[in-house]
């Protein structure tokens, strides 16, 4: 039977839930038997939210307390590269009114910057810290109400031997950020990687196309409401011979569908 | 809905009579593709227009006003027009691939030839996209591994370190000291394997075959050694989250010590023959040419960037498992061309031959595992003896390591074709909230489409090959 999901977990921190819509393509089994004919004060649990909380594992019980401050101060593989104290009092000195938040774990420095100020924040950390070279750029689907998406930007000082993580929040409704492309010219495909896969646009960006998907691709997977399996039609294939049709959907049977017969299409 | 529904007119179809309209399949992609070229600025221009802003600038600071105009490249173009007149009709677009054996895996370059020359270049990748990153969200910590080993297929083993060192940052764990020195080894033999493979495919590129059949012969015997630690030749998968799957058999060993004794000998052979062909010199010799600071702007990575004279590799900027106890040296040119990115590579396999020594000489006793049911898989006789150590080993299965919610971190470590790291994001459930890889290819790919622009048609094969891409691990 599966465990109960952690009250304290469903109630806290409601921003981190995974409550991703569900694909239709999932097929999520109620556990119908431990939730109706319990005792009367019991409190209602609608079925389908319990079906999506145990949607692919279940959820073991919430960290212990003091666990993650213990993971945040003596992990085995922290390294000295991220121990960048001064850099950090630099920045807020520098940019007080952008640098909202300072956070770490595992030794790790990140930095919240206010979105408008990242490019100017990076123009500062190259030229007058010294960080001279942009390892990645990256996005994380929140699956928030506000604030969605993140997008992070891990920066090395090469001769320092340092590590920066400069983190920026996205809104939904705007998720626009200016480009650092001026900064580090080899932002240019992390950023046009993030819109691909996450739909974030940079603003400033020279050629802000698709990375991976075509063009004629109209989602972007790595949001949180992408489903695993795809979607049926998005994404047309070659024919399989000359005269035929293009295929609009490789995986018929991962969606429910029985495929085309091919020896007929062959005589069509 | 019925089958025939799904078969209605492509939604994606152009509109007749748009450019979109020329081609017949993923038409919005490659207008686009073709628009981005014609957009783009050739060498020539980029460097007419840095004259002429100098010139401005002068005149700017004698008391002018000035506008500047960025270009599509970073370039300032604001007075230089492209160069549209083509009255002999030299410029045609090639594309090179995806299917073509010179480009290293499903990879498609676009470029705009003047005559031989190649004025522009784009790079088209994701024909090997398989949303590995998406993937990862489904699956617990330790299924996703395998995973890795289709990432940068020429050397799976340091994949699977690079992921377990990931979780383990995340997770708090620590392998004992016995798998992380076997861990060094598997990982300097992927190292050796990688190059292997692009000394031989390499030389073969630049027109010469019996290299490529030496290298295949150790890099034979490198699959042989895997297959007697792990089980499998290719993908191993035999790192495991806190440790190893299994202790390396005294037979693999002494393989890897006869392996180290035999292949030193044999690079001394291939230097020998290379280093001072004529034919492989006048082939690499100041082509593709990286300053240091293009190769920090542009993001290069690896060998590539310790080709330009820059001093950056994992192993020394943050060490992991245990290259802080060893003694190596970290092999750099300062050329920066086509030439000194094989000299690097090829000196590397050298001093990761020394490094293997060395781990072999240092080899502590003791169990290759973590002994700890919460953080690693119990070993077979326990499971196969024990309720206890069968009930974790069912729930490591289902569940696995569970970092603490909100957790977030990224390790990297030095693979063969440079940084690869995982950057990842917990939610306190046993599969990762979010997984963003950091791979080499992808980097260095970016750089390529700058170091084409300018060079001859027939080194874009070499310049391609230079840079050691590796399809699986730039689309990931």
């Amino acid at each position: 039977m599966p465990e109960t999901p952690d009250p304290d977990l469903a109630a806290g921190d409601a921003d981190r839930q995974p409550e991703p819509t569900p694909p239709p393509t999932v097929a999520l089994a109620p556990v119908a038997g431990a939730l109706v004919g319990g005792p009367d004060d019991a409190p209602f649990v609608d079925p389908a939210e319990q079906a999506q909380t145990l949607k692919f594992h279940f959820t073991p019980r919430a960290a212990l307390a003091g666990e993650m401050e213990r993971l945040q101060n003596e992990n085995p593989h922290a390294k000295a590269t991220w121990q960048v104290p001064k850099v950090i009092a630099a920045l807020q000195d520098r940019f007080a009114d952008a640098v909202t938040d300072v956070v770490g774990y595992a030794g790790e420095t990140t930095v919240f910057v206010e979105k408008g100020a990242i490019a100017d924040v990076c123009l500062f950390l190259r030229d007058e810290v010294g960080f001279d070279y942009l390892t990645d750029i990256g996005t994380v689907d929140r699956f928030t109400e506000e604030d969605r998406f993140e997008v992070f930007y891990n920066v090395c000082a090469l001769k320092a031997r340092k590590r920066i993580r400069l983190k920026v929040l996205v809104d939904e409704e705007d998720p626009v950020v200016p480009t650092v492309t001026g900064v580090w010219k080899g932002a240019n495909w992390h950023e046009r990687e993030a819109w691909d896969m996450m739909g974030i646009r940079f603003s400033g960006h020279p050629d802000m196309r698709r990375i991976y998907m075509p063009e004629d691709f109209e989602y972007h997977p790595a949001r949180k409401e992408f489903p695993t399996l795809g979607i049926p039609g998005s994404l047309p294939l070659p024919p399989n011979h000359p005269d035929g049709e293009l295929q609009p959907d490789p995986f018929p049977r991962a969606h429910g569908q029985i495929p085309k017969d091919l020896s007929t299409d062959a005589d069509d | 809905m019925s089958v025939t529904d799904q078969n209605t007119p492509n939604m994606n179809a152009a509109a007749p009579g748009s450019a979109e309209d020329l081609f017949t399949f993923w038409p919005r992609h490659n207008a686009a593709i073709y628009q981005a070229l014609a957009d783009r600025h050739t060498q020539v221009e980029i460097e007419q227009a840095a004259e002429q802003a100098a010139v401005e600038d002068a005149r700017a600071a004698a008391g002018g006003e000035r506008q500047r105009v960025v270009a599509g490249d970073g370039a300032d173009v604001s007075a230089v027009p492209m160069i549209a007149e083509d009255p002999l009709e030299s410029r045609m677009i090639l594309n090179l691939g995806p299917q073509h054996p010179a480009t290293h895996g499903a990879l498609r370059i676009v470029c705009q030839l003047d005559g031989e020359t190649i004025d522009k270049c784009l790079l088209d990748l994701g024909y090997l996209h398989r949303g590995i990153e998406k993937l990862a969200e489904v699956k617990t910590y330790q299924e996703f591994m395998p995973y890795t080993d289709r990432m940068d297929y020429m050397s799976p083993y340091s994949n699977n370190v690079a992921w377990c060192l990931a979780v383990e940052k995340l997770a708090g764990i620590e392998a004992p000291p016995r798998a992380t020195w076997l861990r060094t080894i598997g990982c300097e033999l992927a190292r050796i394997s990688s190059h292997l493979l692009w000394v031989g495919t390499m030389v073969m590129d630049a027109g010469a075959l019996s290299v490529f059949l030496w290298t295949f012969k150790y890099r034979e015997e490198i699959y042989s050694i895997f297959d007697e630690v792990a089980g499998a030749r290719f993908t191993v998968s035999h790192s495991r989250i806190g440790g190893l799957a299994f202790d390396y058999s005294d037979t693999s060993l002494s393989m890897i010590a006869s392996f180290c004794d035999d292949f030193e000998k044999q690079i001394a052979d291939w230097k020998k023959l290379l280093n001072r062909n004529r034919i492989w010199i006048d082939r690499n010799k100041d082509v593709g040419v990286l300053t240091a600071d293009e190769a920090i702007a542009e993001g290069y990575t690896g060998p590539c960037i310790r080709a330009s004279g820059v001093e950056h590799d994992i192993r020394i900027f943050e060490p992991y498992l245990v290259y802080d106890q060893l003694d190596f040296n970290i092999p750099i040119r300062t050329e920066g061309d086509s030439l000194a990115r094989y000299f690097v590579r090829i000196e590397e396999m050298e001093e990761s031959v020394k490094i293997i020594r060395q781990c072999l000489a240092k080899l502590p006793k003791g169990p290759v595992r973590v002994d700890n049911a919460k953080a690693a898989y119990p070993s077979k006789d326990e499971v196969y003896y024990s309720m206890e150590g069968m009930i974790h080993d069912f729930m490591m299965t289902d569940t696995g390591v569970a970092p603490p919610k909100g957790a977030e971190s990224y390790h990297a470590i030095e693979s063969p074709k440079g940084e690869l790291g995982f950057h990842l994001v917990s939610d306190g459930t046993g599969s990762p909230w979010r997984v963003k890889a950091t791979t080499g290819s992808f980097k260095n790919l970016q750089g390529l489409e700058t170091m084409m622009e300018g060079a001859m048609v027939a080194d874009s094969v070499v310049l391609i090959g230079s840079v050691d891409p590796v399809i699986g691990d730039s689309d990931k």
